[in-house]
């Protein structure tokens, strides 16, 4: 498709979006898009059936990204689902003989193209189609410098397995633009549904109370681990879910803060851009966490002291987060 | 963040971070991954120390082929039975090596398709010897040294051919 420009983004949904709106002649930034659609959040979950060790999310629903910017902007895009992979592959096949651009969701497990280090079962990875030439799609991954080639099978892997979240084989693409767009509006409906979900909801392992719950029970997490090479690989992995899981750095925070400075000046509210500020240093203080876990993982150094340590820095970043949303919340009604 | 502090050197796997510009302005800069900068070895180290507990336990059959590519894929019992589309008291029971004989051809493309292998390579650990120790292809990556071990899948779904090669 010569028309298409592949960017790289932070994050896979939030740059998939805003790939897509882009080529249907929408400029709007990644971090507008994150914002506008209340990407950030809080989720901690001690046991579930999905994850084999306790994990966290900084991000909201997979999905809700897209749905979001579709309420609150006035696009719209067209969705489509499938339980045949060969009906799914003709759909796939037929939009982009058409030159539309296709967002699609797949198993990030199967996509031949990333490092083997970087792969992991995870059913929510969002990436466009842009051509294909024989068995192999041409792919715009956001998490990439440049296009890539995927086999047909592979694709089709991804985009049919199974498990939690299972894709069934999701594709979209952009049907309409609005002429006119209330970005003041969806603006402030973004900042206030994200100071709910942060701020006001009763589950409590969701929010400002989610990371409470995360700085109280990190130091249960031996008992999950197998032997300490475990417990330091799950360790690390904090770093992993806060800097390389396509979160702009700190847990979305970082992106975040972009995003209320790119605000302030749309709304003309200068006090989002003094909370922009307060935000980038809540993320300096997430990245800290982040280069801790690394270093006390690698020194297999997971003594109760040292975990005891860790909680008490994710303690200190709840306290910041709850000043920030309240701020926040107060700053935009 | 300010810029100059999230630049990492490492080409090999490129992420976006939003920092502080030099002119107070925040926005995107491209970078490496500092995890994988600096400890993409110990990763490797401990991927490698799973392996080989697992295949102990494997070859002393006292885990089922299914729980060892299970446990080396972060896999839950549930993830794997919602994946390969089996129940999953029937997955537990197979996890054992003494119910394992009781799974099926079917079952075992599905779970082969879980882990993106061929149905043979569920049922072999190909060894690639190197420097007087035998180490697993499926941790080598086929990077070990002058030997090249590719599994070809075919039209066949039982059949792959393992292709070794002197590497040029």
């Amino acid at each position: 498709m010569e028309n298409y420009h592949h960017k790289m983004a932070a994050h896979c949904e939030s740059g998939t979006v805003t790939a897509l709106l882009n080529h249907g002649g929408l400029e709007i930034t990644e971090p507008l898009v994150f914002g506008i659609s209340g990407g950030i959040f809080f989720g901690y979950f001690h046991k579930t059936k999905a994850f084999s060790f306790p994990t966290f999310i900084m991000r909201n629903k997979p999905g809700q990204i897209r749905n979001n910017i579709e309420n609150r902007l006035g696009v719209k895009f067209r969705t489509y689902e499938f339980r045949d992979p060969v009906k799914g592959q003709i759909q796939l096949d037929d939009l982009l003989i058409r030159k539309i651009p296709t967002g699609v969701q797949v198993d990030f497990f199967y996509m031949d193209y990333v490092p083997s280090w970087e792969r992991v079962h995870i059913n929510v990875h969002y990436l466009v189609v842009v051509g294909k030439d024989g068995n192999h799609y041409a792919i715009s991954d956001s998490y990439f410098p440049a296009m890539v080639e995927l086999d047909a099978s592979s694709l089709e892997k991804g985009r049919f397995a199974g498990g939690n979240m299972s894709p069934k084989g999701f594709i979209f693409h952009l049907d309409r633009v609005p002429a006119d767009i209330d970005y003041q509006a969806a603006i402030v409906k973004g900042i206030k549904k994200a100071c709910f979900y942060m701020l006001r909801l009763p589950m409590p392992f969701l929010g400002i109370r989610g990371i409470r719950l995360f700085a109280k029970k990190v130091v249960e997490w031996p008992s999950f681990a197998r032997d300490t090479e475990h417990l330091s690989h799950e360790i690390m992995k904090i770093n992993i879910l806060l800097e390389d899981q396509g979160t702009g750095g700190a847990g979305f925070r970082y992106i975040y803060a972009t995003f209320l400075q790119q605000a302030a000046a749309i709304v003309q509210k200068p006090e989002l851009k003094e909370l922009s500020e307060e935000l980038m240093k809540i993320g300096d203080g997430w990245r800290e966490i982040s280069l801790f876990s690394a270093r006390i993982g690698k020194n297999r150094d997971l003594g109760p002291d040292k975990l005891k340590l860790l909680s008490e820095m994710i303690y200190d970043r709840a306290e910041a987060e709850e000043r920030f949303f309240k701020n926040l919340s107060v700053a935009i009604k | 963040m300010k810029e100059k502090e999230g630049y990492v050197d490492y080409p090999e796997q490129q992420m976006i971070l939003y920092v502080e510009k030099d002119d107070g302005k925040y926005g995107p800069m491209q970078t490496g991954s500092f995890i994988s900068a600096n400890y993409l070895d110990d990763y490797k180290l401990k991927r490698r120390n799973l392996e080989i507990g697992l295949r102990e336990q494997l070859t002393a059959n006292s885990i089922s082929p299914l729980k060892y590519f299970m446990v080396l894929e972060d896999l839950t019992l549930s993830e794997l039975s919602a994946r390969a589309g089996i129940r999953k008291s029937r997955v537990r029971k197979q996890l054992t090596p003494q119910k394992f004989g009781s799974v099926t051809t079917n079952e075992l493309q599905r779970y082969a398709a879980v882990f993106n292998i061929g149905v043979a390579n569920l049922l072999q650990v190909v060894l690639v010897g190197i420097n007087g120790n035998y180490e697993s292809n499926l941790i080598l990556e086929n990077s070990a040294g002058h030997i090249s071990v590719i599994h070809e899948p075919t039209a066949n779904p039982f059949v792959v051919l393992t292709k070794i090669e002197e590497r040029k």
